[in-house]
């Protein structure tokens, strides 16, 4: 098909653009047509960039065309992968040089973009490098006073230290930073959202005090405004959770405080489930707390997050019951 | 995986209603088509169950979010047979019994279990309806916070139009300021 086609375009690109910066660089290059010079280099490094992404579609039907009628597939789809990521790894490289020469060239906003684009085209390949390229654009980004954009960026991270790297600690940080940007820039309801993944994520780790904090100041932001008051039950909800996971007392006193603030609260079959819970956990009655949990779970399912949380609550009733014996 | 579930459903469906036309015909025959009627019943009584583990296993593989619904719907449908068994059971050895008498009372009983049949459907359709409608609010919910942000996107948005469009008109009325220099 074409994408052989493509590669080789691409390669020469890539190699046309890489003499015109070698020319550039000697003296009569940097006399005149210097900048000229290193500006169509960066669009040709762009434009190879680009049918390198182009190839890669290509490239996977024509891959396994061949190998079925090779008839090794396996083998087949192992190369396959490997060449998805070389020419991803190389759009992502030639995005990069792209971005290396604008910077040179002073303009820090092309710069960026490009940085971006490597950034998501490494995002497949190698996560690693991606979440090097978008460092450097949110870099560039707060220097330049963007925020909001570089906030997006520091979300776009955090994912995919969710996803694919798995390392929560580091999404926390991105996420937390994103939210301060965002408040820097007055839109509460994105920081409200980054700070939630915080929270949920924090709890998962057990840092209960900072879960805590972070939805009790996102449920009392949302009853105020008339479209987000019907989330802040469940808002609510979670942080008494997070109060029951380190103590009874204080899921209690956060009950009736709660209650006070919010009046609709007590109406939610959240609050009745929270009431039983606590009811269970005086009596240390193990049945009667896993009945009322799977009642409520006809209803409205409960998701993995909350799961886990009532497992551990759950599980500190059977330790009680066993150290009074 | 759902679709099984849903074909095994239907058949459940289909075996419990001639199960039931059956039950009701019993008390009215006798002897020998009674008897090849019993051992019918007993043998759907038989596949039901079986259908009933098919779901059993069908719903441990569907994954935990959609799990609750077909748990609830499997909950039901076990009552539902053990109704039938019950009504299988006594349908049967009253006739052997006492053969006249037992006409009657059997009429009103099965009249009776047709009542409570209804009643138990229709609190399942509340329970259902009751499901949705928490279902429903839960996406409002998730639909007004998406309209809250998008709703402060747009405002940033037009505020950053009106600042470029008050920085072009400078930028209009310094470049007329040159020419006419």
């Amino acid at each position: 098909m074409d994408n052989s086609g493509k590669e080789k375009e691409a390669m020469a690109l890539v190699a046309e653009a890489e003499k015109k910066m070698k020319s550039s660089q000697s003296f009569f290059g940097a006399m005149f047509g210097g900048s000229s010079k290193t500006e169509e280099a960066c669009d040709m490094y762009v434009r190879a960039a680009n049918m390198y992404k182009m190839a890669k579609n290509w490239c996977g039907k024509n891959n396994t065309e061949k190998n079925d009628a090779m008839n090794v597939p396996l083998l087949g789809q192992f190369t396959f992968v490997l060449r998805n990521n070389f020419f991803l790894s190389a759009a992502g490289n030639a995005f990069s040089q792209a971005a290396h020469l604008h910077l040179q060239m002073q303009s820090k906003h092309d710069a960026a973009t490009n940085f971006i684009d490597a950034g998501n085209a490494f995002k497949k390949a190698d996560p690693q490098e991606a979440i090097n390229c978008l460092n450097r654009a949110i870099e560039i980004y707060t220097d330049m006073g963007r925020f909001t954009i570089a906030a997006k960026h520091h979300i776009t991270i955090a994912e995919i230290y969710e996803t694919e790297m798995v390392d929560i600690e580091k999404a926390i940080a991105h996420y937390e930073q994103a939210a301060d940007y965002y408040k820097g820039e007055e839109s509460t309801s994105s920081a409200n959202k980054c700070l939630l993944k915080v929270a949920t994520y924090a709890a998962q780790l057990e840092q209960y005090p900072k879960a805590i904090e972070i939805y009790e100041q996102v449920g009392t932001y949302a009853m105020d405004s008339t479209l987000l008051k019907y989330s802040a039950k469940d808002h609510f909800f979670k942080a008494a959770l997070c109060h029951f996971s380190v103590d009874m007392l204080n899921a209690k006193l956060a009950v009736q405080k709660y209650e006070e603030m919010f009046p609709a609260f007590s109406d939610s079959r959240e609050c009745k489930l929270l009431k039983k819970l606590l009811d269970a956990y005086e009596e240390q009655n193990v049945e009667a707390y896993t009945d009322s949990v799977k009642e409520f779970d006809t209803i409205s399912r409960l998701d993995q997050w909350l799961t886990t949380m009532l497992l551990r609550i759950k599980k500190t009733i059977q330790e009680d019951e066993s150290d009074l014996r | 995986m759902s679709s099984d579930f849903e074909a095994y459903e239907q058949d459940f469906g289909t075996l419990t209603a001639e199960v039931t036309n059956k039950i009701g015909r019993i008390p009215k025959l006798s002897g020998e088509e009674k008897t090849q009627l019993v051992l019918n019943v007993d043998k759907q009584l038989e596949e039901v169950r079986e259908l009933l583990e098919q779901m059993d296993l069908e719903a441990r593989e569907i994954p935990i979010q959609s799990r609750a619904m077909y748990n609830s719907r499997l909950k039901s449908y076990k009552q539902e047979v053990e109704k039938l068994e019950k009504d299988f059971v006594s349908t049967t050895p009253p006739r052997t019994l006492v053969n006249g008498h037992a006409d009657v009372p059997n009429e009103e009983r099965a009249h009776l279990l047709d009542n409570t049949e209804k009643l138990e459907r229709s609190s399942r359709r509340l329970e259902a309806g009751y499901q949705i409608a928490v279902e429903t609010e839960q996406v409002g919910q998730e639909i007004l916070s998406n309209l809250n942000s998008d709703r402060e996107k747009i405002q940033r948005a037009r505020e950053r139009l009106r600042e470029t469009d008050a920085n072009l008109g400078k930028s209009s009325r310094i470049l007329t300021g040159m020419l006419r220099r």
